[in-house]
């Protein structure tokens, strides 16, 4: 019985909508609900003694919001800003973060028959974080569970976590 | 009988009330408040009419509103208050020091009802009982002269009774109700609750009835018959309602002898008589011995009672004979109400657009200044407007945050007024700056650290009145509680002219504690001991305080506030406790500085000074410790350029400005490259979205929309001490 509601649940969680955005030569999807708004990359304010993937924090309408660069997080080659770098802000459950990504592809509907597991690999990403593949003819998409994700130790958001 | 209707309380039950419950809650409080208010200020002998109207009104929307939602305990309550006020307001009666105990006490009792109403009824409801029995007692006034009942209603008619009603409202009637004809007997069942439920209503009696959608009632009761239709509105609708008084007719009503007795009986527990009134009645010798009801205050020797209140029975008798006030004709003034109510969080939403606005004002201005001015004259002007405005918006929107301390200092006569009474003391109590504003967090959070003083001053510091004259002070002793703007900061003084503390006594309790004293300490040390956990200096542990939690709590809460306690004391002459706070925790006046390409916030109120330093002005000691030397001190340097590991791409330029902050009570000197201006900035929480950061106390917007990083002063001070 357990096993039957747990393949309903996930039939239901991979028909979520996702959005999906590239990191270097990757393509990634994040569930569309945790998305706030997308905006340009504006230099944030430092922050002394963080993570090099911490950017800082910036001021979004009057909220303090700190900022990832998951392209330094993940280990991409190169991480420019410019006038195309996106920033995605996220509301999770517990705070407002923006990440730094590439870009942003597009917003799509995933059926249950593409929705792959994924094989146990080897991989910067947190494993916990990552929900699966989506297979979309020939593209791979790399389903991310951004709030665990932001929540892990690894991001020192949180105050618990050790500088 | 349908279980739904029956929870629904009211023929026309279905429409859901709960969504107006915390509007009733709200203005009942306000109103409960505003009457305490005014039966302080109550001057007993000379009460005008305009006073008294205005305290029966409170205690009248109280009643309306707790009939409407159904809090029939409150409302049951506050009837019994309305009718002493109404008596007191037709001047029936005269006003004493009684009543307006009773009343106060009353209001409490309100108070306590509706906040168990709020929380959704849980727990023991206080009881009402005692005190509706005094207050009707008191309500009764002259009845206390007459001759124990023999025709119990006779007694009061001779009063002058403008109304059109046959029967005096305060005597005992009997009357017939006749209720239907009804769908549901439920209603007619809840009618008989009510007379349960609403102590001294009366007593309610089924009797019997051949019509099955009717029921018929017995009551015997003092309420006159148009309030007892307003209350048997939650329930039937008033034409589904038939009242007949039958007290001059008893042969008529069957059981008429039963009746007759619990007239008796009702009588005999609103009048109280001599009998069952022995726990109340006046130690003997009292000179105020015909009035019973007063007992409870003789206990507290000294209280400020005052014997001209006590207006003999038979003059208030004819005072009511030659003032008959019409009740209709009474003024009826509404006060309208100065303020709205609104979520803080609606507020702060405002303060949080309004930033915004003044963010985007200022990109606008710096923008436009490219501009040929000539050419776009209007649009220069428009700017110049639009720079005014906003700026005076947002002056106004953080105005709306700050209330006067008046809020505080509003609930201490009362407390003070109680617990003068208790203790036997006789107090004074001065309040100045009242209007003093302070954001209204910090004014929530201040309140019970200066309860907490005040009482002490009360319990400890003033002395006995006995003691006090052998000390050659006035009897009455004064509690003066002071607010005053300092700076950035508000200074609140509590001021007791009692016996102050003893050195001697502190010193040797704290050595009894174990902590380390000596007797050369300077004053100032010596009572800050005080503040040490489960240290107090009261002589006799009294349920007031002296329990030693108090002193140390007042303290943390006060510096969590980023607040500062001081105390001067002079034996035998008084004690003066300064609670020096920050004006608000959301908007702080700041000092920016630059280091490299950021730019840093300080709280203006830390910075002492600032002076430029040539790089040979700076020492070192040690492992590389640096010292500066300001005038004649040596003071620790902190470089902020270190602490936040600030690239620097200018390698040539080194700061060369210092800036001395003070903080828990030492100084060091912050090496900056740039002071940047001065300005009033809305402090923003780093830790609701992200976390605490280090020598960080939170964020700010800068004009430009850039964050800004608040430097915590205190870190940075204790970061220099090791």
């Amino acid at each position: 019985m357990t096993a039957m509601g747990q393949t309903q649940d996930q039939v239901f969680a991979n028909e979520r909508e996702y959005l999906t955005f590239r990191l270097d030569r990757e393509e990634f999807g994040i569930d569309i609900l945790k998305v706030q708004e997308i905006r340009g990359y504006e230099p944030p304010t430092r922050i002394a003694n963080a993570p090099n993937f911490i950017k800082g924090v910036f001021n979004l309408r009057g909220t303090i919001v700190p900022i990832v660069d998951l392209r330094l997080k993940f280990d991409c080659p190169k991480s420019d800003y410019d006038s195309s770098t996106v920033v995605i802000v996220l509301n999770l459950s517990r705070r407002i973060v923006g990440i730094v990504v590439d870009s942003v592809s597009d917003v799509l509907t995933l059926p249950a028959d593409n929705f792959k597991v994924a094989p146990d690999i080897d991989t910067i990403i947190d494993r916990d974080a990552v929900v699966g593949l989506g297979s979309l003819r020939d593209r791979m998409l790399i389903l991310l569970d951004i709030e665990k994700l932001m929540a892990g130790q690894s991001m020192a958001l949180a105050s618990d976590a050790t500088v | 009988m349908s279980d739904a209707q029956q929870h629904g309380g009211g023929a026309e039950g279905d429409f859901d009330l709960t969504q107006f419950y915390q509007i009733f809650f709200e203005e009942a409080a306000e109103n409960l408040d505003l009457m305490e208010q005014m039966l302080l200020s109550l001057h007993l002998e000379t009460a005008d009419d305009e006073e008294l109207n205005g305290i029966f009104r409170c205690a009248h929307s109280v009643k309306g509103g707790a009939a409407t939602f159904g809090f029939t305990d409150v409302a049951g309550l506050t009837h019994q208050m309305e009718s002493l006020l109404d008596r007191l307001r037709r001047h029936e009666i005269q006003p004493n020091l009684a009543m307006v105990d009773v009343l106060l006490q009353s209001a409490d009792v309100s108070r306590s009802l509706l906040a168990r109403h709020q929380a959704g009824g849980i727990g023991e409801p206080p009881s009402t009982e005692a005190l509706v029995q005094r207050i009707s007692e008191l309500a009764l006034g002259e009845g206390q002269s007459v001759a124990p009942i023999v025709a119990p209603s006779a007694a009061f008619e001779s009063t002058v009774q403008p109304q059109l009603q046959p029967v005096a409202a305060e005597g005992e009637r009997t009357l017939e109700i006749m209720v239907g004809p009804l769908k549901d007997m439920a209603h007619a069942e809840a009618i008989r609750e009510l007379f349960r439920d609403i102590p001294g209503l009366g007593t309610i009696k089924a009797l019997a009835c051949d019509q099955a959608d009717m029921r018929k009632f017995s009551v015997v009761s003092s309420t006159s018959t148009d309030e007892l239709l307003d209350l048997f509105e939650f329930h039937v609708s008033r034409s589904q309602v038939a009242i007949q008084d039958v007290t001059k007719n008893l042969t008529v009503v069957q059981p008429a002898l039963a009746v007759r007795a619990d007239a008796v009986e009702a009588f005999r527990a609103t009048q109280a008589l001599p009998g069952t009134m022995a726990q109340d009645d006046p130690p003997p010798g009292t000179p105020l011995a015909p009035s019973p009801g007063f007992g409870f205050f003789d206990g507290a020797p000294g209280a400020p009672t005052n014997p001209s209140a006590y207006v003999p029975p038979a003059v208030e008798k004819v005072a009511t004979q030659v003032k008959p006030v019409e009740k209709s004709n009474a003024p009826l003034a509404q006060v309208e109400a100065a303020t709205i109510r609104v979520s803080i969080s609606k507020v702060d939403q405002l303060i949080n657009l309004v930033g915004e606005l003044v963010i985007t004002q200022a990109m606008l201005a710096q923008n436009s200044r490219a501009l040929e001015s000539g050419q776009f004259q209007k649009l220069m002007a428009g700017l110049a407007d639009l720079d005014r405005n906003t700026r005076d918006l947002q002056e106004s929107v953080m105005s709306i945050r700050m209330i006067p301390m008046s809020v505080v200092f509003s609930r201490f006569p009362r407390m003070l007024r109680d617990l003068a009474f208790k203790l036997g003391k006789k107090v004074d109590f001065v309040t100045m700056g009242e209007s003093t504003e302070l954001d209204k967090g910090l004014v929530e959070k201040i309140t019970d650290p200066l309860t907490h003083l005040v009482r002490n001053s009360c319990d400890h510091g003033v002395e006995m009145p006995e003691e006090r004259i052998r000390a050659g002070k006035p009897e009455t002793g004064t509690i003066t509680l002071s607010a005053a703007h300092q700076g950035g900061s508000i200074v609140i003084e509590v001021r007791d002219d009692g016996r102050g503390m003893s050195r001697e006594k502190i010193l040797k309790k704290a050595r009894e504690r174990g902590l380390d004293v000596s007797d050369q300490m300077p004053d100032a040390e010596v009572w800050q001991l005080i503040f040490a956990p489960g240290f107090s200096t009261a002589e006799v542990v009294t349920d007031v305080s002296g329990r030693g939690v108090g002193m140390d709590v007042v303290k943390r809460n006060i510096t969590a506030l980023n607040g500062t306690v001081e105390i001067d004391s002079a034996e035998g002459y008084g004690m003066r406790v300064s609670v020096r706070l920050p004006l608000t925790l959301a908007i702080m006046d700041g000092m920016s500085v630059g280091v490299g390409k950021e730019v840093y916030m300080l709280p203006l109120s830390s910075v002492i000074e600032s002076f430029q330093v040539k790089a040979d002005a700076i020492n070192t000691v040690g492992h590389g410790a640096q010292l500066v030397k300001v005038r004649d001190e040596y003071m620790p340097v902190v470089e902020l350029e270190r602490v936040f590991q600030i690239p620097r791409t200018d390698r040539d330029r080194p700061s060369d400005i210092m800036v001395v902050i003070e903080a828990e009570g030492s100084r060091v000197a912050l090496l900056v490259d740039d002071l940047l201006g001065q300005q009033q900035v809305v402090v923003k929480n780093l830790e609701s979205n992200y976390r605490k950061i280090p020598n960080v106390s939170g964020a700010t917007i800068l004009g430009d929309g850039k964050v800004a990083l608040i430097l915590d002063t205190g870190a940075l001070v204790r970061r220099s001490r090791h």
